[in-house]
């Protein structure tokens, strides 16, 4: 290991009603491979946002080789020489590897593009790389795997002096995670800086030299690698104080029907086999960290997205969910994670969201009965205390709670008994947030069921009655609310994939 | 400016609509003052003439442009339907009342291929448009062997039908139109249909999301746009009496321009009934008084044209800001 | 060779071929050498606007204008030359020069104003189509016929020697301007931008590509051909008449989606476009041939545009379903 190339010092951002990141510091050394961790908001992107130009800070300093600087773009950073290889790719699918690799600085012979000599230095690059991509085959006809490769080499062909890897290995085989590692510690013999971003813990014993931690935008503290177990790292992740005290035990009759079996379910490589039961009143969490594959589970129960193989049962009786429009006539109801994307409809008003799932039961013939129509929705803004000044307000006028709300007064008016709620608390303040922890028992104590998807532990250990565990599209564990505790759903949820 | 758009009467009729009547009387008057004689019941007649039919292919159209759609092709299928119920009623002298059916028929048949196709394949709208709009103009000819067709003058025994647009003094098309468009604005605000596809050209996701069958409700759309659109060839020929094989693309603008001036958004998600007749009236209008003027149709295609342009750009950039 | 047989534009080659087989064995005026020119008349306009729609068509976009406009083009130009005496060749610049501006406009209606190509360009359909009659005043325009020395600008296209030997010297300048063309989509940065602004186009702003002008170059591209393209067609026609020109544009986007490019942006080829014209014109020339009525071509054209993309997007579909 090398002198420090790039120290980040004290750094402070925050956004309207969150600190992100409260005074963080963080630094690579020349020839190191640092892993940054932590769970999902846990800072470390907007740490990494902050670095490569794209959010500027409130306060800090950040030395790169000996000088103070400040980037307003990533395109400034990468001249600079710090690249980032994301975790969702940025090619364009339709150019072949070597345009996309020179994209924007291509070399010209007069007139023409020298593409001889783009193929060449890709070729070099790959050489350099030791992999083997062909520069003029089209982009879109990679693998995920050969695609992210190409990052890589663009990224080196920026000579970056630090590259930072967000979650590299989430969509890639085995294989290919040998590959990319194999890579990496090329560059790092070659004395770059790379910061390595990951969840999963195995990884981060082979392939990183030193272990940063983050927690709720704060710095926990760094190890060496060598020197610490599993168990240290995911003390440091999970080490929060618990505000809420969790459920103790689970409020669901041992003897309560299962309304909802779903068996061997397959969906792509993100949902492979899945097989679960909710009772009835249950609050069922599902845990996991950022791509385990929880939200293409309940994407595929609900027949948002097509499934190749599995059978869904429905109070004993097998049902055959192929659209969302099937789910909802078996009574399924999903909070999607993404609201404002797939839970409202902005522009309309709370009236015309709350009877968007079963307007049938609000017309007579084709009309729509107005009047019963205002009369449901404001019983319901009343019960869930949703904060607006009319029901004919405008959906996109209403805060982050407010508009959850709303989405689950959709399902409530369709009178779903089967609740699908993903991250239902996402990006609303603490006071929102316990009102909808209460809407949820009351839900659960009528003898509705839910399904909740959550990233937060403290919301998993809180609200759940039983708790699945799923880590790269497989469920690796189920445990009962009484035996659960954060080591043991974070080991779960952190399974070991290289061996 | 502010306080008059919170005024409570202002905010229910709409400040845009209020903004598109005041030019549209200004338009007047100075048509007025320009041309000698305009004023006075024979140019308003005359340009009422253009809003019964360019109101229902406005109107049809507005159910489209409201889930994020197109249709172009609406100007040739009138010509289409015009044409070939009227080769109908000339050559095989079928009764008055099933021509008419007819015609509405033929325009339901485009409206559901359109719809089809743009819903259950996704076809790029503008390629079914531009593909309808020459099919349109084909079949047309092709049916009537390109020849002109002349639908049954007044004092002819299936004259009758002209009492759809004018009953003695009474304009019946007038009233007609205004009914319509009642009616379309109860359908578009107060039914499921209605409801469906503002919500669905807003963010068709979610609805999809919320068990609603989005492909079905996408496609009556455009099957409500090709009834209408049937309906206004009834009323074309009853104004001018003549239709000819290959035209009728003009009037595709002049449908959008009433509709998007009216507010209605290209992007979908937003549509006034009440703002595409008030801006059906201006084009009308518009044309009018370029006629009056001593100039021709191709000053009205310039205009319409500019338009378009600003009436969307004014909606673009509205909605950039607001993100 | 198998890849080859898989492309779309090799299987339309191979049908246009066979289609062109079919109609000589059922026509014997078909076969006719001067059905052939009459064939390649028609089809010089109609390749010139699809080499220029192309680019606009990759993008993602489309450009609807270039029909109305070419004849607004062809208007103003024989319009200098009758009533003012301009020398052909001055006439011949400004009609060019008055397309790339129309090009610009839409380029810049499309990309800085962020307006929907479809709609952009519809409109500019309109007010050439406008504009065109207004300049002229309404007057039909003849350009020079063959017969007088202003007339040498039909010999780039048809080369007329004594009363019936014609030669298709148009040939020459296409296959010219095609390779050119060829060049330029795939070897220059418009080219590969206009590429990849129909792929991603955020991807490609992020990549430090200014792919606001280069987005507006794919729509100037498309105008100048379309101002080339009234060259051609005053040399095909006796008489440019104002108020036509709608629906010319369907035989040229009709021809670059039959020629492989995606109407959902980032995929086309210039020799893929050229073989749609060519296929199209065929089946446009020929369906009277064989005793269909002209009328039908409109219809028939129309249901290929249809097929051409459910052919995409079938494809798209099955490629999801992988």
């Amino acid at each position: 290991m090398g002198e420090v190339i790039l120290e980040m010092k004290e750094i402070d951002k925050s956004f309207p009603g969150v600190h992100a990141l409260d005074h963080v510091s963080f630094d690579v050394k020349c020839g190191e491979v640092h892993a940054l961790m932590g769970e999902n908001g846990a800072g470390k992107s907007t740490l990494m946002k902050v670095l490569t130009g794209i959010y500027s800070k409130d306060s800090g300093s950040i030395i790169f080789d000996g000088k103070e600087i400040e980037f307003h773009s990533t395109r400034e950073a990468q001249e600079a020489g710090i690249v980032i290889v994301h975790q969702e790719l940025n090619m364009i699918g339709d150019l072949t590897v070597a345009q996309n690799i020179f994209i924007g600085r291509e070399p010209k012979k007069g007139f023409r593009i020298d593409d001889k000599k783009m193929i060449e230095d890709s070729k070099a690059l790959f050489d350099r790389l030791k992999i083997h991509i062909d520069p003029t085959e089209k982009m879109s006809e990679l693998t995920v795997g050969k695609q992210q490769m190409c990052e890589i080499a663009k990224a080196i062909s920026h000579n970056a002096k630090v590259i930072i890897f967000d979650e590299p290995s989430a969509a890639l085989t085995e294989k290919e995670i040998e590959d990319l590692f194999a890579i990496i510690r090329d560059l790092r013999s070659q004395n770059l800086g790379i910061v390595y971003i990951s969840h999963r813990m195995d990884e981060i014993k082979v392939i990183t030299d030193r272990v940063s931690v983050m927690r709720d935008g704060t710095y926990v503290g760094t190890l060496i690698t060598e020197d610490c177990t599993k168990e240290d790292i995911i003390n440091m992740m999970v080490g929060r104080v618990i505000y809420e005290k969790p459920k103790e035990k689970s409020l669901v009759a041992k003897d309560a029907p299962v309304v909802l079996k779903v068996e061997h379910l397959n969906a792509g490589h993100m949902v492979q086999d899945i097989s679960f039961e909710l009772k009835k009143g249950e609050i069922l969490g599902f845990s996991g960290l950022m791509g385990a594959g929880r939200t293409e589970t309940a994407r595929a129960i609900f027949g948002a997205d097509p499934k190749q193989s599995g059978e869904i049962y429905i109070n004993g009786k097998k049902v055959e969910i192929n659209s969302p429009e099937d789910a909802v006539k078996n009574g399924i109801g999903y909070l999607s994670e993404d609201r404002r994307r797939y839970g409202v409809v902005v522009q309309k008003t709370i009236i015309e969201n709350s009877t968007l799932a079963c307007l049938e039961d609000y017309t007579n013939g084709a009309v729509i009965n107005k009047g019963k129509e205002k009369e449901i929705t404001e019983k319901f803004i009343k019960e869930m205390d949703t904060k607006t000044p009319s029901s004919d307000q405008l959906v996109m006028n209403l805060s982050g709670g407010n508009q959850q709300k709303v989405v689950i007064t959709k399902w409530l008016v369709k009178n779903c008994d089967i609740l699908i709620f993903d991250e239902p608390t996402r990006g609303i303040d603490v006071g929102a947030k316990s009102e909808i922890y209460k809407l949820m028992n009351a839900l659960t104590a009528e003898g509705k069921s839910i399904i909740m998807i959550s990233s937060e532990m403290n919301e998993i250990l809180r609200m759940s009655d039983r708790i699945i565990v799923m880590c790269e599209g497989k469920k690796t564990g189920e445990i009962a609310i009484e035996e659960a505790t954060q080591e043991l759903i974070m080991d779960k949820a952190t399974r070991d994939i290289v061996a | 400016m502010d306080k008059i758009k919170q005024n409570p009467i202002v905010k229910k009729l709409g400040f845009n609509r209020i903004v598109l009547v005041a030019v549209m009387l200004v338009m007047y008057f100075a048509f007025c003052a320009l041309v000698p004689g305009f004023f006075g019941s024979a140019h308003i007649l005359g340009a009422l003439n253009y809003v019964y039919f360019l109101g229902f292919l406005s109107l049809g159209v507005t159910f489209v442009i409201a889930t994020g759609g197109i249709d172009f092709s609406i100007g040739p299928v009138m010509f289409c339907c015009a044409l070939i119920s009227g080769y109908t009623l000339m050559k095989f002298g079928v009764p008055m009342i099933l021509c008419l059916i007819f015609s509405v028929l033929i325009g339901f048949c485009f409206g559901l291929w359109n719809g089809y196709l743009v819903a259950y394949w996704t076809v790029p709208p503008f390629i079914v448009s531009m593909a309808s709009m020459n099919i349109a103009k084909g079949l047309a000819a092709v049916y009537t062997k390109t020849q002109s067709v002349s639908w049954p003058r007044s004092t002819d025994p299936n004259g009758w039908f002209r009492n759809l647009v004018m009953l003695g003094k009474i304009p019946m098309g007038l009233i007609i139109f205004l009914v319509a468009a009642a009616i379309c604005s109860f359908v578009l605000n107060n039914t499921k249909f209605g409801r469906y596809i503002l919500c669905l050209g807003s963010n068709r996701e979610a609805v999809r999301l919320s068990g609603v069958n989005t492909k079905k409700w996408e496609m009556f759309a455009y099957v409500m746009c090709g009834l209408l659109v049937g309906i206004a060839a009834i009323f074309f020929v009853g104004v001018y009496t003549t239709v000819q094989p290959g035209y009728g693309d003009q009037y595709n603008n002049e449908a959008i321009a009433g509709c998007v001036m009216g507010g209605t958004s290209m992007v979908g998600g937003l549509a006034s009934i009440g703002g595409t007749v008030i801006g059906v009236l201006i084009i009308s209008l518009l044309q009018e008084g370029i006629l009056a003027l001593k100039m021709t149709k191709d000053v009205q295609l310039i205009i319409t044209g500019i338009i378009v342009i600003v009436a969307v750009y004014a909606d673009v950039s509205a909605r950039r800001r607001k993100n | 060779m198998k890849k080859l047989f898989k492309e779309q534009k090799f299987i339309v080659l191979i049908v246009a071929i066979v289609l062109y087989v079919i109609f000589a064995l059922l026509s014997k005026e078909f076969r006719r050498y001067t059905t052939i020119i009459q064939m390649l008349d028609f089809a010089y306009y109609v390749v010139l606007m699809a080499i220029g729609v192309t680019f606009p068509l990759i993008t993602g976009g489309v450009d609807l204008s270039i029909g109305t406009g070419m004849i607004c083009y062809a208007l103003v130009g024989g319009f200098m030359i009758r009533n003012y005496h301009w020398p052909v060749v001055l006439a011949m610049l400004l009609s060019v020069l008055f397309g790339l501006v129309i090009g610009i406009l839409n380029g810049t209606l499309v990309s800085v104003m962020g307006l929907p190509p479809f709609l952009a360009t519809l409109c500019t359909c309109m007010i050439t189509r406008g504009l065109g009659t207004l300049l002229v005043n309404k007057q039909a325009v003849p350009w020079p016929t063959n017969k007088v020395p202003e007339g040498w600008f039909h010999s780039i296209f048809k080369l007329t020697i004594g009363r019936a030997t014609k030669i298709p010297t148009g040939l020459i300048p296409i296959a010219i301007i095609v390779i050119i063309m060829m060049f330029v989509l795939n070897h220059t940065r418009v080219g590969r931008y206009t590429i990849a602004i129909g792929s991603n186009r955020e991807a490609t702003r992020l990549s430090g590509v200014n792919v606001r002008i280069y987005h507006i170059a794919a729509y100037a591209i498309c105008g100048l051909f379309a101002g080339l393209a009234s060259i051609a067609y005053a040399a095909a026609t006796p008489t440019v008449q104002p108020g036509t020109g709608a629906g010319l544009e369907l035989d040229a986007i009709g021809a670059a989606i039959v020629g492989g490019v995606s109407a959902a942006g980032g995929v086309g080829s210039i020799e893929g476009t050229v073989i749609g014209v060519l296929f199209i014109q065929i089946l446009k020339i020929g369906l009277p041939f064989i005793g269909l009525e002209a009328n039908w071509q409109q219809i028939i054209l129309g249901l290929i545009l249809i097929g051409a993309v459910l052919v995409d997007v079938i494809k798209k579909r099955k490629e999801a379903a992988l």
